[in-house]
């Protein structure tokens, strides 16, 4: 059997992420970290040692039901140790069924991964990050790394191996693909985010928020609602367990409730801050400072003593 | 059309517990509908009043899971299928295999819907390991679906992209919370509810048994939130300048 430790993600920018995890595991049980790309150009990307271009007519690394069954069909002929699939929505999904294809366990959005040969482990965050639990499956098997848990590997350029798996059909066709409206909004980078919440009364009260945020030189962004009820803002500023997971230096919860599933998706943040009119809010509960207080007067007295330090 | 609805009777993490060795008390904990599992059901009943047809919701766990089943039956849904199984010490996989013969059982239906992920462990495994087993064309993280005739058009909501993919019937979809509002049921369909036809089954009865888990859960622990939690009162100005200073200090702000 030969002692790989796979790496695959349709994204570029969690690839070298999710590889970074492999370096991780591989080094851990002497094996060697593989970077794996459906039908990709090689040699192209980053790679650890030795990269794999699985290599199967149709499939496109965007379909997650092809990329899943040409990396099953690879898998089947090289036998790796571990898979592990960056954790993006179709990453999750390529994962799934790559347990599924070679009935193997497979680890659901895990970070801190470490193996001992026998076994793999990893954390999650369960019961809208009430709960960390750590889960293991034995040897061969599988896991989905959460997105923004490992820092990008540095590519080196290596061995580079092709693998024919032959023709690969998937059954749902893809018809367009479109990026979203503000696709160009990168919470997840973001140094400082400023978030709205149910406590913002109008949509165009929206300016008030992103006003501070421009100042703090951060992102807006908001809690459920106003982007899946109110539809206020498209889903790409949706922050929480359904939405974005996110770790500024400074998250400032902006008329925010805090609600589990909201924070779940922040509680990585280094500085969590929180306005809110009542003082029992649970965002206080998880915030390092909270302002008491009327966000419509605060936010105007906030830009105040932020130009005022300025002078 | 015929639609089946996955719905698990999740944790209701809102409840949880925290016991004195600082793991969670999940034996009797207080339970509720998965919540995205509404969206899933509120679809299907969508689907169902445009084209006609049935909704079946079909569950997997301890005989308390009624308790979701009958709220799933009271949104409007037609009838259900219980398999009563001790589910706590399943993995994802092990409960995507009894749904899918359950679903298999009861058949055939024209779409599978389930949610992008439970509100209590949200692994997301079970709808694509379930389109696996059913061997059906699926759509994860739908945000609207349109069946017509044979084929369907599903809107699928990735990261920063929207998908628009073609899966011919019968196929598998798990929808996002944006795809809908779910209903609230009226006191007449709750009391409805408990007269449907809900359908038995085991593991055993579906030829599913003996089988162990994959994935084992190790340990355990509460997330303490190790957060200052200082609470700053006063007029606006006060507390903005309170912040300002504090958010200073910690090097979180320019200057």
């Amino acid at each position: 059997m030969s002692q790989e430790v796979w790496a695959f993600s349709e994204s570029d920018s969690v690839a070298n992420e999710t590889l970074a995890a492999a370096n991780e595991v591989a080094n851990a049980i002497s094996a060697k970290a593989v970077m794996v790309e459906v039908n990709g150009e090689s040699p192209g990307k980053a790679s650890f040692g030795k990269k794999l271009v699985v290599r199967g007519g149709a499939a496109t690394p965007e379909s997650p039901e092809a990329a899943a069954e040409a990396i099953f069909r690879a898998a089947k002929q090289a036998a790796p140790l571990v898979i592990l699939v960056g954790g993006t929505k179709n990453g999750k999904e390529v994962s799934a069924r790559l347990s599924a294809k070679l009935a193997r366990g497979c680890l659901s959005d895990v970070s801190k991964l470490s193996c001992d040969g026998k076994t793999l482990m990893g954390e999650r965050g369960e019961y809208a990050g009430k709960v960390q639990t750590k889960v293991a499956a034995d040897l061969p098997c599988i896991a989905a790394v959460k997105a923004g848990s490992y820092s990008p590997a540095d590519g080196k350029g290596g061995e580079v191996a092709e693998l024919q798996v032959g023709d690969v059909q998937p059954k749902a066709r893809t018809l367009s693909v479109s990026r979203k409206e503000a696709a160009t909004v990168d919470l997840r980078a973001a140094k400082v985010i400023v978030s709205a919440g149910r406590g913002v009364k109008k949509k165009e009260d929206l300016s008030l928020v992103q006003s501070l945020a421009r100042v703090l030189g951060g992102t807006m962004g908001c809690s459920r609602p106003l982007s899946s009820d109110l539809g206020w803002l498209p889903e790409e500023y949706h922050i929480g367990l359904t939405g974005l997971s996110v770790k500024p230096d400074l998250y400032l919860a902006v008329g925010i409730s805090g609600q589990l599933q909201h924070v779940a998706g922040i509680k990585d943040s280094k500085v969590i801050a929180a306005i809110n009119t009542d003082r029992e809010a649970p965002i206080f509960q998880a915030a390092d400072y909270g302002v008491v207080g009327d966000l419509y007067q605060v936010l105007p007295a906030l830009e105040k003593a932020l130009a005022s330090r300025r002078r | 059309m015929k639609i089946a609805v996955c719905v698990k009777q999740a944790v209701d993490e809102t409840e949880l517990k925290v016991g004195p060795t600082g793991s969670p008390i999940l034996t009797g904990a207080a339970t509720k509908v998965s919540t995205f599992d509404k969206n899933a059901v509120e679809e299907a009943l969508r689907l169902k009043s445009a084209a006609g047809g049935e909704v079946v919701i079909v569950t997997v766990g301890p005989a308390d899971a009624r308790k979701a089943m009958k709220e799933a039956l009271a949104m409007g849904a037609d009838r259900g299928v219980h398999v009563v199984a001790d589910t706590e010490k399943m993995d994802p996989m092990l409960v995507s295999q009894i749904l899918a013969k359950a679903i298999q059982k009861t058949g055939p239906y024209d779409l599978t819907l389930c949610s992008e992920g439970s509100s209590d462990t949200y692994c997301g495994q079970v709808p694509p390991m379930l389109a696996e087993y059913l061997a059906q064309p699926y759509a994860g993280y739908a945000r609207k679906v349109e069946v017509s005739g044979t084929t369907s058009r599903v809107e699928r909501a990735l990261e920063d992209k929207v998908e628009v993919v073609e899966c011919p019937i019968p196929f598998v979809a798990s929808v996002v919370s944006e795809i809908n509002e779910p209903r609230y049921p009226t006191l007449i369909q709750i009391m409805q509810a408990s007269k449907k036809p809900v359908e038995e089954a085991t593991p055993d009865s579906l030829g599913l048994s003996g089988q162990k888990p994959l994935v084992r859960v190790e340990s355990m622990s509460a997330q303490t939130m190790n957060r200052k939690r200082v609470l700053i009162e006063g007029t606006p100005d006060e507390g903005a300048a309170k912040l300002v200073e504090a958010l200073a200090k910690e090097g979180v702000i320019p200057g």
